[in-house]
């Protein structure tokens, strides 16, 4: 409480030009085509400028270290959710670890093969390509 | 034991703006019980419309639009305007200060703020409601929410405002934990209801801003064509819902943990006996928080994400159950060899452990992807969070208006009436919901305005008993504001249940606008009951 840390004016004018500096990196990787590496670099860049902010502006770094632990809070809270909701968005129309689904049973039991053909069955499976499997087109 | 004096909290300061400006965090919690329980009622008033509709299929009581209006606001006003507002604003407020032994909360002014802000969201909410509703959903999922011509905005707005009074009480009650308690008086030496505010105040100040966020890109969608949810803009809709529970499943907690304060409240209090496992409750107080931020998948299992994420919020899900069961089996052995006595507060208490239990477990079935995929979005999950949410919620907050009423207030009210409400309250409840169960694992979708006749009798059976409930739950709360009316003048002295923590043996009832006369000492734990022993004021 008592001792209030002065900032120096330089180190003020220091951290404001490298939050300019910053922004400009920001626009300028936008320019450049890193795929989906784009949104992660920018991801950096913003969380670097707001750690800047509240270290320097906000007094972070000579406060009581609570305030750190809590800032640091928000980061992992919002580590999990972007970590978390990628485990759906990564694997979106994977079937997951059931090897059934990755190697669909084609086999059919052995009565299909004395039914007349038809159009819509009595083709034996093993012998013919599976072509209406719509399972995995994502794959 | 402190006389009861003249001067108190409701009474110094007089006249209408010493309440409108007052920082006096016991009235502001005063202000915050009195809107939430009009939401409660007008809540209520909702869902007994919706009862009725369903009392028979194809009854045209009111039209499907209106019935989807209806829903909305049912679940909108209860969640947001009631149950997460009012209950830490309101018991909340009164009690963490004085709980703490401080004059105030941290930050009185913001204090005022935060019941300013809440008001303002409620204004955007009355405004839905007279301008023709909204039919969303309280989930407000996208691609609907963002085609449909009722008052998504208004409603949202609302939300997204009073979002901000959360993080700011939450904000406000943290505070005051570190930094306003009486010197002895240690961390696990807390009354267990200020641990449970704490995790609270935590989830809030941490979910909360998601919720706001997912408020903004919404209207962001809608007003200017930005991409986020809608798959022709390159938005992907399943993220809504990953935003919305994100925020939301952490919501149930802090609906559920300021009930589980209050329990471990009443029951030792009302038991005579020292709690069972202190740092068990308080511990899981915390983890229940954290797990809290782990599980939201588990009301998605049927939206469409991965299988991997199905699988693991399915594993995730179960382990909520563990700091839960904790909590329970140590209520009940707090009771074991202590002199419980059946007042109304404990009849509540009683009843929040069958109710709960049974939501709680019910929540594991449905935290099993197999069997949710068939019971999702029927009645078996409106039972599930019914039980958890009224007979859980509500029925814990019911319990610590009565335990702490006269303490509030100064007047006792009539128990027996007390009592036949908590039973009212407890039968009805049970035949209402319990039905829907039933309806769900057969079939009966949830959010329908009629159904096919195979369903009729558990459907009217609910309805039947849900008259029950409304008038126990009614009689119940104009009982305990008939005596603060001044018509019944049983002064209930300073402790009436012979509790041991701060706010009982202080402070006078109601406490004075400073809380205490003399600064408080610290003398002995909030659950001492094996080491002191403290008079009961009142006796029947
Ligand atoms: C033991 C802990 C709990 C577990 C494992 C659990 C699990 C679940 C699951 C899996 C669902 C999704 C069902 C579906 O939509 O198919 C659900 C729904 C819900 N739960 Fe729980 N729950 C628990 C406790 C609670 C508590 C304490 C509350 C609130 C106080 C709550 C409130 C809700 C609500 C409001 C919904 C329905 C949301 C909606 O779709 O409108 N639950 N719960
Ligand atoms: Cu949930």
């Amino acid at each position: 409480m008592s001792d209030h840390h002065i900032t120096p004016l330089r180190t003020y004018l220091v951290i404001a030009s490298c939050l300019f500096f910053l922004s400009g990196v920001t626009v300028w990787v936008s320019y450049i085509d890193l795929g989906s590496f784009n949104i992660v670099l920018a991801m950096f860049v913003a969380t670097v400028k707001a750690s800047l902010v509240a270290f320097f502006f906000m007094h972070l770094l000579w406060d009581d270290k609570k305030n750190l632990v809590l800032f640091l809070m928000s980061l992992m809270f919002f580590g999990i959710f972007v970590v978390i909701t990628m485990i759906d968005t990564e694997f979106r129309g994977a079937l997951g670890f059931n090897p059934e689904t990755k190697e669909p049973i084609t086999k059919r039991a052995p009565f299909y093969a004395q039914l007349p053909l038809t159009d819509t069955h009595g083709y034996p499976v093993d012998s013919h390509d599976d072509i209406h499997h719509g399972d995995d087109d994502h794959h | 034991m402190i006389e009861n004096v003249k001067q108190n909290y409701l009474t110094h300061p007089k006249g209408i703006m010493s309440w409108l400006l007052t920082l006096d965090h016991k009235r502001i919690g005063l202000m915050y019980l009195v809107s939430g329980i009009l939401f409660f009622f007008m809540g209520g008033l909702l869902a007994l419309g919706m009862r009725l509709e369903l009392a028979a299929p194809g009854n045209d009581f009111i039209s499907s639009e209106q019935y989807n209006n209806i829903y909305t606001l049912h679940g909108a006003i209860m969640i947001f305007l009631f149950i997460i507002p009012a209950i830490p604003g309101a018991l909340g407020n009164i009690l963490l200060p004085l709980m703490v032994g401080a004059k105030d909360v941290a930050f009185p002014r913001l204090n005022l703020a935060s019941f300013y802000i809440y008001s303002f969201g409620a204004l955007f909410a009355l405004y839905t409601i007279v301008n023709g509703g909204v039919d969303t959903g309280w989930t407000f999922y996208t691609p609907y929410s963002t085609q449909s011509s009722s008052n998504v905005v208004p409603m949202t707005l609302g939300i997204f405002i009073i979002g901000f009074s959360s993080i700011l009480t939450g904000l406000n009650f943290i505070a005051t934990v570190h930094k306003m308690r009486i010197p002895g008086l240690t961390w696990y030496k807390l009354p267990l209801f200020v641990w449970a505010l704490y995790g609270t105040s935590l989830v809030q100040i941490t979910a909360t801003p998601v919720l706001a966020i997912t408020m903004v890109l919404l209207m962001l969608e809608r007003f200017l064509g930005i991409g986020i949810f809608d798959p022709a803009l390159g938005g992907d809709p399943v993220l809504y819902q990953h935003f919305f529970w994100f925020y939301s499943h952490p919501a149930v907690y802090i609906m559920i943990l300021p009930a589980f304060g209050i329990i471990s409240e009443i029951i030792p209090v009302h038991s005579r006996k020292k709690i069972w496992g202190y740092k068990f409750i308080a511990y899981s107080t915390l983890s229940i928080a954290f797990i809290g931020f782990l599980v939201w998948g588990h009301h998605m299992f049927t939206s469409g994400q991965s299988v991997f994420s199905q699988i693991v919020f399915s594993f995730i899900t179960y382990f909520v159950g563990i700091p839960t069961g904790v909590k329970i089996f140590s209520w009940i052995l707090t009771m074991y060899k202590g002199q419980v006595s059946f007042t109304p507060p404990m009849i509540y208490a009683l009843s929040f452990l069958f109710l709960f239990t049974i939501g709680g477990l019910t929540g594991i079935f449905l935290g099993a992807v197999a069997l949710d995929i068939h019971l999702h979005d029927t009645y078996f999950v409106v039972a599930h969070f019914h039980y958890v949410m009224q007979g859980g919620t509500i029925v814990a907050f019911l319990g610590g208006l009565h335990h702490w009423w006269p303490k509030s207030f100064g007047t006792m009210y009539n128990q027996t009436i007390a009592n036949i409400c908590a039973f009212g309250v407890f039968l009805g409840f049970n035949g209402t919901f319990f039905p829907q169960f039933l309806l769900g694992l057969r079939g009966m979708p949830r959010r329908y305005a009629t159904y096919s006749e195979q369903f009729v009798e558990l459907h009217s059976y609910s309805t039947f008993w849900s008259g029950i409930l409304g008038f126990s739950i009614f009689f119940a709360i104009v009982n305990l504001f008939w005596s603060f009316m001044k018509r019944n003048k049983v002064d209930p002295g300073s402790n009436p249940w012979g509790g041991m923590s701060l706010e009982w043996t202080h402070t006078s009832s109601p406490p004075h606008p400073h809380n205490f006369e003399t600064d408080p000492v610290f003398e002995h734990g909030p659950y001492d009951y094996d080491k002191v022993i403290v008079e009961k004021t009142y006796k029947k």
